[in-house]
Formats: structure tokens, sequence, C-alpha cells
């Protein structure tokens, strides 16, 4: 609009624009609120004819300030658009095809917002809009509303494998040659997979269709190897447009990181991530991502295949270091060393066995040995009971020797072919049966046997067979015993009976017989659950994201010899049972990722992240409110004094000012707590314990703060401000002084506040409990709330012995020369803590009394706080019962003797005998 | 209106500032209280006035033995006459003397509060009696001020705040002294009432009007809606600057009418400005009684 990147969603309503030339009359002839005066004179005025003119204007500012308010509003109503114009151009129906494979997975947020605005974009443009994720392959392309566009755009997940383009194109075709003058978008991943080239290539489409084209790559995981020593994932790329840089991670079946590998592809597309680990934890690792990559193809799964078998091998032979290639243990060892980990026992002078179970290994492999009763077959036994695999080898040992750790029964002794003394050749293998586990291994023709262990014939010795020779005679025999499973190899595990172990096919069956350490014990049912009709129903699927989940509905098992990657039917996921798990992976071990090439099509690159339209209306209602504020505050200047607005002012600023007072309150919250103990500590101050009262606590502060101002103005003790305590969560240690009121219907404290009162009293405080109650109580009668709740209160505090005050009791001396003590009342008994009798003995009548220390607990009833209290002038708060200013200094007074009594303690009974004692020295 | 300690101490502050005060004595003739203040005259009193012969006829009391001993004729020891003057004291408490502007520093009733008590101080201290209008009996203890203030305080609670423009009839000794302060702007004919009342008591008195500056100058212009402090009193002008010249005039004829009726009384009006000082106004007062020549209109 007017050359501006501005668009409006409803430009109708701009037609209200038009009503702003009739508010400005309107707000013309409205004149602002008067100045409202008080004008006590009044009488005066009212008589004065007010010769009426014409009435006041609204001042121009504020005329324009709303019609500009007016003016937003519309506008905003509008819904206008910055930076709409990246539509297409065109006018026919448009076809949006987006590539939903996993692909398009990282960059999924961003394509779909693209696509819903090119819809909207192409929608208020008034074309028509029909949508094609190419994994829908078989639906029909149907126009749809904008509204049902945007909400499959927002339901729009892509799939965790790559859809074949081919098969969306009919309908594609179908649509296009339907609507003539249509054109296409198709928002693509910029990946070969799928046929991106073959897909560009048609006529139907090249004729008008436009790509767009994220501007980076894709990276993915295809293969992982976890190989001796380490785990190895090979990661690919389309090209340089990807990050080359970045972490991998493995992860396990519980999605916790296990280890993580940076790589480089530095130049090239492909490159290999190591993860140095234990082999304990490389078998945990379930999955491997790239880090940043969020997509199907980004998160390799490693299945129970790839796992690493500890493998021991133990050997009746005494080893031979020298001649490594005569024993067995050395061919057992190269065979096994690509897909296991060997762990070898090589002093035979100890428990070889025992001592390789310990390490809980998952295959035994014992060559050429016979296992005796003994702990050692106690050992195996246990193992295979555990499920272990014990794989055995023949030799003369186990020929000669008796043991029944054997599939099968054998016969003793041997048979030798081909040999010197024998008319037969060596034998040949036969191919493997159906049932075997070896079956699919093919069998090459070098390999033969020219000496055996025989097995006894026995019924059910076909079934334990899992190899045989061309003869017939079992070379393989398997039982399973237990969880565990025992595979007796008729030749020995060297070279001297056959040249088995230095065919590959001895690499394949050992792997094989390895993989059986952690298949499920079937038993008897195993053979037929070994054909290849199995079916592995799918656990886990992966979603276009690369996150696991519940398979789809749409998911199909797989069989047992499934090889390719996941599609629509099979989705890249974990199948079979959950002990036994098998992975479908989105990319084949060793794949590459092609960048497309879009042949004749010019793919808009990097058009996916232009910036969003910004929707303006946020900022004119944000401006209009502003505006709003701004007149309101003019009008209060104006009108100064409705109420009305003032209270609408103020809540306007309330709102403006709650988003920084609040983080204000909760820092306060945060402040340390010894900011509070430290100020108490630095200055000498009054206590009152806050009650949680208000109209208590607030005496007692007012009543504490003009005791302070009295002893400051009367005594050298210079107090600081009171402070409120809780003794729950304060430390009393600061305070000499602390009065407690009693307030009967709060709930008793807890038992630490007690003992942290009863240690406070200890180490020297002083409380002044003030029950309040002088007027209420009856003396000898029963006891006031407040008294029964102090008595609750003390009853598990070590209190001293009590008494009341005596009138030569040195609190009545401290400072000023008193009766006893006052407050509010007159009444009240003080109590303290008892003295020492008067001693009979002594010569003189002593004028005053004190203990050695102060007294931890003093007692009033006289309201003392309310005697004290005073507003800021010095007035008081609470009249006096029976009252006159003379009790309110005495009130004063009693407070001023009480501080001094704890501050000086007994020095004042010491002091009021310093005329004896000057006299006694002078004479 | 609890008076607040601050003016209390104020006024006793103001009235601490200034000499005391000595009435003038004309008016005290027949008053028969006793007093501290010596009226140079015989009469009854303490202290010593002269010795004058006995009179044939008199009672033989009051010869002074002592002195006659020392001659031959009886004389008789009169005593100066002593007696204390009566003052009255009224300030009005209405809401428009609550008013304060922003060009003032107090409002109109803390002023007049301020003067009526320190002139109470004022009067207890140089041997006068005070007393509230209608509130207390005449005192001369010296802490009249907190008596003042606890009475007035003591019947706000009783009867609320009092809105009367004019004091209360109330039985005021002739000769007596009565001290009006308020801003005294209702109808002058209901003033002239009220005053006549009192003056036929045989009580001469002192006005003093107290004035908000705001209210003399008027700085108001535009929309503005005056309204008055109690009741629903109001006027809206579009402008109203229009209305100054009418609103001049009229205030000063307002107070002319009062200056004539005071000086038809031989009362004394002075006026007051909430910016001025309240101790010109105490001063102003003092000299004014302290001579015969009380009645005159002055402004301070």
């Amino acid at each position: 609009m007017f050359g501006l990147p501005l668009a409006f969603a409803a430009p109708a309503v701009l037609v209200a624009l038009v009503g702003l030339g009739a508010l400005y009359y309107l707000l013309r002839v409205t004149p602002p609120a008067p100045r409202r005066v008080q004008f006590p004179p009044l009488r005066l005025l009212l008589g004065l004819a007010t010769h009426e003119t014409e009435p006041a204007r609204t001042p121009w500012p504020i005329l324009a300030l709303r019609l500009v308010i007016a003016a937003m509003i519309i506008v905003a109503m509008a819904q206008p658009l910055w930076r709409s114009l990246t539509a297409l151009g065109g006018s026919g129906p448009l076809l949006v095809l987006i590539d939903d494979g996993w692909p398009a997975a990282p960059t999924f947020d961003k394509r779909v917002a693209f696509a819903r605005e090119q819809a909207a974009a192409a929608a208020r443009a008034g074309r028509v809009v029909a949508l094609k994720p190419l994994s829908e392959a078989g639906r029909d392309v149907t126009p749809m509303n904008p509204g049902e566009i945007d909400g499959r755009l927002r339901a729009l997940a892509p799939a965790p494998y790559v859809p074949a383009r081919e098969a969306a194109l009919p309908a594609i075709e179908r649509f296009l040659a339907a609507s003539p003058g249509a054109d296409a978008l198709w928002i693509a991943d910029g990946v070969e997979l799928g046929g991106a080239q073959a897909f560009a290539a048609r006529p139907a489409l090249a004729r008008s269709v436009d790509v767009v084209l994220d501007g980076g790559g894709v990276r993915a995981v295809a293969g992982a190897d976890n190989a001796s020593g380490s785990l190895k994932a090979r990661l690919v790329r389309t090209g340089a447009a990807a990050p080359a840089v970045g972490v991998a991670r493995a992860l396990d079946s519980q999605g916790r990181e296990i280890g993580r590998a940076p790589f480089d592809f530095a130049a090239g597309a492909a490159v290999e991530a190591r993860f140095d680990l234990p082999v304990e934890l490389r078998n945990e690792a379930q999955r491997i991502v790239i880090d940043d990559e969020r997509s199907a193809g980004a998160t390799w799964l490693v299945d129970d295949r790839s796992r690493r078998r500890r493998v021991a091998i133990a050997t009746g032979a005494s080893a031979d270091t020298a001649q490594p290639l005569v024993a067995p243990s050395y061919y057992l060892e190269r065979a096994l060393a690509p897909f296991a980990d060997v762990a070898e026992w090589r002093d035979s002078a100890s428990d070889p066995i025992v001592a390789l179970l310990a390490e809980k290994p998952s295959v035994l492999a014992l060559a050429d040995m016979s296992v005796a009763p003994g702990p050692e077959h106690d050992a195996i036994e246990r193992f295979l009971e555990g499920g272990g695999v014990l794989v055995r080898f023949a030799g003369a040992r186990l020929a000669g020797g008796d043991d029944d750790l054997t599939p099968t029964a054998l016969r003793r002794g041997g048979r030798t072919l081909g040999g010197a003394l024998s008319w037969d050749t060596p034998r040949h293998v036969a191919p493997f049966d159906k049932d075997s586990p070896f079956f699919g291994l093919a069998v090459p023709d070098e390999v033969t046997v020219s000496r055996q262990v025989l097995a006894e014939p026995e019924p059910g010795l076909a079934g334990k067979t899992w190899a045989r020779l061309a003869d017939g005679t079992p070379l393989v025999t398997a039982e399973r015993r237990g969880k565990g499973l025992i595979v007796l190899f008729h030749v020995t595990a060297d070279t001297t009976w056959s040249n088995l172990p230095l065919s590959g096919l001895f690499v394949d069956m050992l792997r094989k017989v390895v993989a059986e350490a952690d298949a499920p014990a079937a038993g008897g049912d195993r053979k037929g659950a070994r054909s290849a009709t199995v079916s592995l129903p799918p656990w886990r699927t992966l979603n276009g994201f690369g996150a696991l989940g519940l398979p789809p509905p749409q998911a199909e098992p797989i069989g047992d010899a499934f090889a390719d990657v996941g599609d629509a039917a099979h989705p890249p996921g974990l199948y079979g049972a959950p002990e036994s798990l098998r992975a479908v992976n989105a990319l084949a071990p060793g794949q590459t990722l092609a960048a497309a090439d879009y042949g004749g099509l010019k793919p808009r690159v990097g058009a996916l992240d232009a910036a969003p339209p910004l929707d303006l209306r946020a900022i004119l209602l944000t401006l209009a409110v502003v505006g709003l504020m701004i007149d309101a505050l003019v009008a209060l200047w104006l009108g100064r004094g409705s109420g009305l607005r003032r209270g609408a002012v103020a809540a306007l600023l309330i709102v403006a000012a709650r988003g920084s007072a609040v983080p204000h309150r909760a820092q306060a919250a945060d402040a340390p707590p010894g900011a509070h103990d430290m100020e108490a500590a630095l200055l000498a101050r009054l206590a009152y314990v806050s009650t949680g009262d208000a109209t208590v606590d607030e005496t007692s502060r007012l009543g504490l703060a003009a005791l302070t101002r009295v002893l400051s103005s009367r005594t050298s003790a210079e107090l600081g401000e009171p402070a409120a305590v809780d003794p729950a969560r304060d430390e009393l240690a600061f305070y000499p002084l602390i009065y407690w009121p009693i307030v009967a219907d709060r709930p008793q404290p807890s038992p630490e506040v007690r003992a942290r009162l009863a240690a406070y009293m200890k180490n020297g405080g002083t409380v002044l409990f003030d029950t309040r109650d002088a007027l209420t109580a009856i003396p000898g009668g029963a006891p006031t709330p407040e008294g029964l709740w102090l008595r609750a209160l003390l009853a598990g505090a070590d209190v001293p012995a009590l008494e009341p005050a005596p009138r030569d009791h040195v609190l009545t001396k401290t400072f000023y020369l008193l009766d006893r003590l006052v407050g509010r009342t007159a009444v009240g008994q003080t109590w303290v803590e008892a003295l020492p009798p008067p001693d009979p003995n002594e010569r003189v009548q002593r004028p005053v009394r004190a203990a050695d220390s102060v007294s931890p607990i003093i007692i009033v009833s006289d309201d003392l706080a309310g005697g004290w209290a005073a507003d800021a002038d010095g007035h008081p708060l609470f009249p006096l019962v029976p009252g006159g200013p003379r009790q309110r200094e005495f009130a004063l007074r009693s407070g001023v003797n009480i501080v001094m009594y704890t501050l000086t303690g007994n020095y004042k009974a010491d002091q009021v005998h310093a005329k004896d004692i000057i006299e006694r020295l002078t004479r | 209106m609890t008076v607040p300690p601050s003016i209390r101490l104020e006024a006793a502050d103001l009235s601490a500032r200034l000499p005391s005060l000595i009435l003038a004595a004309r008016n005290v003739a027949q008053t028969v209280r006793h007093g501290v203040h010596g009226r140079r005259k015989a009469g009854s009193g303490e202290s010593f006035w002269q010795f004058r012969p006995f009179l044939s006829g008199e009672p033989a009391s009051r010869v002074d033995w002592r002195r006659s001993a020392r001659g031959e004729h009886a004389y008789v020891r009169e005593r100066e006459w002593e007696s204390a003057h009566t003052v009255w004291i009224w300030f009005e408490r209405s809401a428009s003397m609550r008013f304060g502007s922003n060009l003032a520093p107090v409002t109109k009733i803390d002023r007049a509060a301020v003067i009526a008590l320190g002139f109470a101080d004022l009067s207890v201290r140089s041997g006068e009696r005070a007393g509230l209008l209608g509130m207390t009996r005449p005192l001369a203890n010296s802490g009249v001020i907190e008596s003042f203030a606890e009475a007035i305080a003591s019947s706000e609670r009783l009867h609320g705040p009092s809105d009367a423009p004019l004091p209360p009839p109330a039985p005021i000794g002739a000769r007596s002294l009565v001290l009006l302060v308020g801003d005294f702007l209702g109808e002058p004919a209901e003033t002239e009432r009220t005053l006549r009342a009192i003056a036929a008591e045989g009580a001469v008195g002192e006005l003093v009007m107290i004035v908000d500056p705001i209210e003399e100058t008027y700085p108001f212009s535009g929309h503005v809606e005056f309204h008055h402090p109690v009741g629903a009193l109001r006027l809206r002008t579009q402008q109203a600057q229009s209305l100054r010249d009418a609103y001049l005039a009229r205030l000063a004829a307002h107070r002319e009418e009062l200056r004539r009726l005071c000086a038809r009384l031989g009362w004394g009006l002075s006026l007051h400005r909430t910016d001025a000082s309240p101790a010109e106004a105490l001063l102003a007062l003092r000299m004014r009684l302290a001579t015969p020549a009380a009645g005159a209109y002055r402004s301070a």
C-alpha cells in the first residue's frame, strides 16, 4: 500500500476513518471539565450574573490527541501487516507442496510458518489454495478454505521416513490439469532422497512450480559400529551448507546421555564420530543423535545385534605363547575380536574357569577341556543357569574325558577322516538347515574336517544339531540348559582337526553363537520361531523429529530378515519384544546424503528465513492506551479534582508500577537473614516480640520508641530504634531487654521457641512479660486468659522462682526512686526473680536488696507500652487509668528504671550504700 | 476541631513573646472581682494604698491602730482596689474556616486558634481572667491554653464539630471584653444582631477577621466551578476572570458594612491575612487594648 510493505487484513474497517470528522466536531464542542475550587466567600459571588458567552473549546492539543487515538484504534481494527508483500505473484489457484520427510524436520516450524503465510497471503489476494504434503501420497488434492489450510498446516508433522515423491504425482497432476493457470509452490527439503530430481523434472511441475529451499543443509547418522575400543558413528551431510562442526551424543534406553563425541566434517560429506567409552557403557547405548539436528535421520537406533559381548576363553592346553599358531585360543581370539571383547586366562596354574566367570562374561569358550565335577563344574552350572552361553570345542581331552556339559552324549575316542590309516577323505561341511541359526551363511568349499568327535546316536540329536558334515554327522550341536546354552563344535578350535578355524565361516558361526547369548530362551519353541515368517511388532517408533514414541496405527511388524530403511509401513524404530529389540533406521548403514538437483527449476534459497510479517495491531493498540493515559492525566490536570478520574489514574499508575514493585518484594524476601541481626548487633536497642496482633505490635513499637526517646533525653542510655523480633526466627542475643505483651488469642509458640527463650534468659537477657490484664484480673481469683497463656508458655521453660517485687527491690531504685511500677494502669503486681531473704544478722538495715544478677524475667500486668505509647509529636495515645500527667510520668519512670535495671544490674544496689562506704573509709 | 498541640505550642510561644498586657482601666470601674492589678485607687485588695484620716461614723474596726498610735489622729489603712478584667474569647470553627488555599501556609482556623488562644494566655499572664465564650468559665490559671483546648475537644466529642458562624448566646458580664475571631462572611445583618446582643450585655468587643489570601486576590480564570466548603452551594462560571472586579467590590462593601457596625458599637475590627504573621495581629490587639482609643478599624 502506497509503496510500503503494508497490508490490511480487514481493509473495510478503514472506512470508519471517515467518522473522525464527525468526532472532531463532537470533541470540539465538549469542553473539558471545569476546575473545581473551594471558595468560602462564595456567597459574595452568588448574585453576580455570569454573562455566558460561547462554551469553552477543547484545547487543540487534546483534540488532536484524541483524534489520533481514535484513528489508531480504527487502523488497528483493520489488522495492518508490515512486510506482507512477499506473497507470490499470479492470480490462479495456488498449490502448496511441502516436503515433510525427516530431512525437513529440523526446520519444520519455519517451513510451516512460511506455508501459512503464503497460504494466507494468497487467500487475501482471493486465490484458491490447495495443500499437498508429499507424504500423503494417495490423497487427492482439493482446494480448501483459509481456515482449513491453516488448521492442516498447524497439525502437520514431519514423517520419520522420506516419502517417495513419485507416489504423490498423480494427485498433483490431476489437480494441475483440472485448474489451469495454477501455480505451485514447493517447499523442498533439498535432499535427493525420495527422488527429488525426477520429481522436479516432471513437465507438469516444471511449468509453474516455484521451489523454496532452506539455506542450511541436512545432517544425518548413517550407521554405528560398536567396534572394539570405541563406538563409531558414521555421520553424513548433504553438502557444505550444513554445519560442519557439532557434537554427537549417545543416549541409553532412558534417554540419558552416555557419551559425547565432537565431530568436524571439514570439507567432506561424511565423518566418523568416536565415543571412547567402556564396553559396558557402549552396550547401554540405544540411540546416537546429532545435537541441534532434530530429525529421525539424525537419530540412529542401536539394537542388541551391535552389542559387544564379553567372551572368556579357557583352554585345557598349557599356554605356549612362543608358538601361538598351534594354540586354540589364538584362533578363537582372532575370530571373536571383531564383534566381542575377549578375555583370556593364561595362567593355567590357578583355577581359570572360576576366575574367568567372576568377570561375568556373556560367553565362555572352552577349547578342548574336560570339566570334572568340582568347583569349576559348579561354577559353569551356575553360569548356564544364569543365561550364559558355553561354547566348547572338541579335542583330545574332551574325546578322552567324561563330562556332562555337552549337548549330547559323545562317543569316546573320535573319528579320523582322510588320515593315513583311513579310507575316507576329509569331509566338507553340509549346507545349513533352515532351522539352524547358521542358516543363510555361505559354506565355502575349502572347509574340510579331518577329525571329529562323534555324538552317540540318540533321539532328538537331529534337533540339537546346528551344522553337520556332508555325511550327516553333527559338526555343531547345541542344547538349552536352564536359561543358558551349550554349543559344542565337534572339532578343535585350532587347525589340527580341521581348517574351519582358518575360514571366514568360523567367524560368522561364532558371531551367530555369540548373538545367541541374548536371545530369549525359547526352549523347544526356538525351532519354529526361527522361521522366516517371524514377525516383530513395532515397539517404539521415531517420529519425524527423532523422538521415540508409541508406534502409529499404520506401522506394520517387520520380518526377521528385514534389512531395509524405514518407510511408511515400517517407520524407523525398535521392533520386537522389549528384551530383544530390532532397530530399523531411517538411513541404511553407509548411505550418503546427496543434495537435490532441481534441474531447470530455480530454487529460491533462504526464502524461508525472511522475517515474518509484523502484526501492527499490538503496537497500535499499545500506543492508543498510552495516549488514553496521557489524555486522562491531562484531563486530570485541567479538571483537577474529580475523584473518579483520580482513581483511574491511580489505577493506571499502579498497573505501571506493579511490574517493578513485585520483584523488589521478592528480593527483600531473599535478602540474607543476617542483615537484620547485623543491624541489631551494631547498636543496642530495645526489642519487642511481634505477637501478630497489629494493634498490640504497633503499641509496643510506639511505646518502646517513646521510652527510647525519654531514655536518651534523661539518661546516658542512647538506644537505637526499637526492633520487632520473632523469637522463632531472629537471634535474641543482641537485645538486653525484650518486651513481650501477651495476647491470649494468639497460638502458643513452638517448643523450639521456648528453648530459645530459655537459652536467652539463661545467657543474661531479660524478658519483660506484660499480661496487660491488671483491670480484669481479680486478686486471688481465677487467672485471666493472658495469665493462663503465659503459664502455658513458661511451663516448658526453666524459670527461676518468682515473687512479687518487694518495695526495696533494686528495680525501684535504679534511676528514679519509685514505689512501684505503673503503666497504663496502676494496680497490677510486678513479679521478679525471688531475692534471697534479708539477712537477719545484718547490722544495718539496707535500703535496697538485690540478687547477684539481673532477674531474667519480669512479669507486669499494667500494660507498660500502653502507658508509654505516644505519637510522633509526643502525644499520648491511650488514656491512663486512673489518669493524669503524673501517672504518665511515672509510667515512663518505671520504664526508665526497668531499662536501667537490665543495663546496669545490681550496680545501683551498691550505689545506695556509697554514702555508708565513704563514711566508713573516712573514719 | 480538636486543637492540635502544635497550635497550642504556637499560641503559648506567641503570647510569651509579647509584653504583658495591661488593659485600659476605664472599663473596669464596676467590676468587683479581685485580681492582681491595682486600679490606682482605694478599694478592696491586698496591697497598701494610703492612710486616710478616720471619718466619724465609720466602724472602729477600720482604724489602723499602729499608725494612729504614732500621731494624734486616728487613721484608716486603705488598700489599693484590685480587680481582674474578664476576657471572653471565641473563635469560629465552621467548615468555612477550615479552608486554606495554597497561597497560605495554614488554614484559617489554625490561625484563628493561634490568635485566640495566644490572646487568652496573654490576658491571663497579665492578670486577667479569660473564658471561652459559651464553653468555660473565666479562668486565671497558667494552663489556660490547655484548658481551652480540652474544652473544645470535649465539646466536639459531645456535640460534634461546631459549624456556627457566630458565637452562641451566653451570659457575659458587663464591662467584659469579648474577642471574636472568624471570617465573618455570613450575612452582615445576622452578624449585627449577634454583636448587638453581646453589646447589650454591656461588653465591649474586638473582631478579628481572618482572611485567606486567595479570598482577597481572586486569582481565578477560565472554566471554574466554585463550591462552598459545606452544603451544596456551587457556582459554575465559564470565565471566572470576568467576575473579579465585581467580587472585589462586593468584598470591600461587605467589610465596610462590618466596619460601620463595629464603629457604631464602639468595637474594634482588625483584618488578618493568613499569610501574615500571627504575632502582628496579636501585637496590634495588645496595643489597641492597652490604649483607651479602642474601636478604630485598622488592618493588621
